[in-house]
């Protein structure tokens, strides 16, 4: 498995520089947007593994940035880590395709873990799909990669 | 009970909301610092030392999120005491800054800047007899009808201007703007005119269009009847 790759969207500056300063000193890259125009031109140039990412900020809010990377990058998870608790709002993030939806303020390891399990399921899938293109099974393989994009 | 009285609670909603999610940023910070600090000292002696300034940082930090935090309760103290009567007296003042307070997250998330300007004259604080909660929901209402029809880099400035026949709350609005009859269209067909509207009728007041600035003047009378 490659080295992974975070991007941490939160405009609390404080609060989202302090949480990539603690990854990255458990050797993953982090990445950090304050926005969601920041981040959406930082997967343009450099594309992350995991997205870690909050619901209301200025300009373009969490739901439309979760939205635009599902339909430009499906392969990049995102994590929902916002303080809003609103059940629609949830409701909507997990039809758009979020791989978590976490309340602030959560607990490092229990962040962590989401963090790696998102990046361990977005391999599977792709080794799923390889092992039956490998099998000759191309309908199937081609039936997962558009599950996972879906 | 009056017809606004049903739109309080939806009012007090939204604004708990508001102040309860910047709170839980308040403790994430705290949380994420202190676990920072807790990362570096668990690494060896040495560390400590060598990451002193990442300590310091981290200190700073969690003193100025309490701080931040104090200053959330308290103001969500006041605004939950608001109801404590249902007709009391107030100082507008002291009520226009408390508001603006608790909608700053609101205009933030729309790049718009809220400001409070002091009274224009010299003397006692302006005080209102009137239903406390509703005479928010009017100030929150009108600075909503701004944030609707405003863009970003924006600022809001609200504040008493007193002269010798009344009280008046100017809401002026400023930045990229369009000429003013426009603006005046654009607020007056924004969904919260209305609402704007019906609450400064409930509180036996007005609320109107500037005529000379981009804004609304909303007036109240002194003692509201009961």
């Amino acid at each position: 498995m490659k080295e992974m790759k975070i991007l941490l969207v939160d405009d609390e500056e404080e609060f989202v520089k302090t949480l990539s300063e603690r990854i990255e000193m458990r050797n993953v890259k982090s990445d950090v947007a304050l926005n969601g125009e920041e981040a959406l031109k930082i997967m343009d140039e450099d594309l992350p593994d995991v997205m870690v990412l909050d619901l209301k900020m200025p300009g373009i809010d969490g739901l439309e940035v979760l939205r635009r990377t599902k339909k430009a990058y499906p392969g990049v998870q995102i994590i929902m880590l916002t303080g809003h608790g609103s059940e629609k709002d949830e409701k909507e993030a997990r039809r758009l395709g979020v791989f978590e939806y976490l309340q602030k303020p959560v607990e490092f390891e229990k962040l962590m873990r989401t963090i790696v399990k998102a990046y361990k399921s977005k391999f599977e899938s792709s080794m799923v799909a390889a092992t039956f293109a490998e099998a000759g099974e191309f309908e199937t393989a081609k039936k997962i990669m558009d599950e996972e994009k879906e | 009970m009056n017809k606004c009285a049903e739109k309080e609670v939806a009012f007090f909603g939204k604004i708990t909301a508001g102040i309860t999610h910047e709170l839980k940023n308040v403790l994430a910070i705290i949380r994420e610092s202190s676990g920072l600090m807790g990362d570096i000292m668990s690494i060896s002696p040495e560390a400590i030392i060598k990451y002193q300034e990442k300590i310091q940082n981290s200190m700073v930090r969690i003193k100025d999120q309490i701080e931040r935090g104090v200053g959330l309760t308290d103001r969500l103290n006041k605004f939950a005491h608001s109801t404590d009567e249902t007709i009391a007296k107030i100082d507008l003042q002291e009520t226009i800054e408390q508001l603006i307070t608790l909608a700053q997250r609101f205009a933030r998330l729309k790049h718009v800047v809220l400001k409070t300007v002091p009274l224009n004259q010299k003397g006692p604080p302006v005080t209102l007899v009137t239903r406390h909660i509703q005479l928010q929901m009017a100030l929150f209402a009108s600075l909503e009808c701004c944030l609707n029809v405003m863009s970003a880099g924006g600022e809001i400035n609200i504040g008493i201007r007193k002269t010798k026949e009344k009280n008046a709350v100017h809401v002026v609005c400023k930045g990229d703007l369009p000429v003013q009859s426009e603006f005046a269209r654009n607020i007056s067909e924004s969904e919260k005119w209305p609402v704007l509207q019906e609450i400064a009728a409930c509180l036996e007041g007005s609320a109107n269009l500037d005529e000379t600035e981009h804004g609304i003047v909303l007036c109240f009378p002194e003692e509201i009847g009961r």
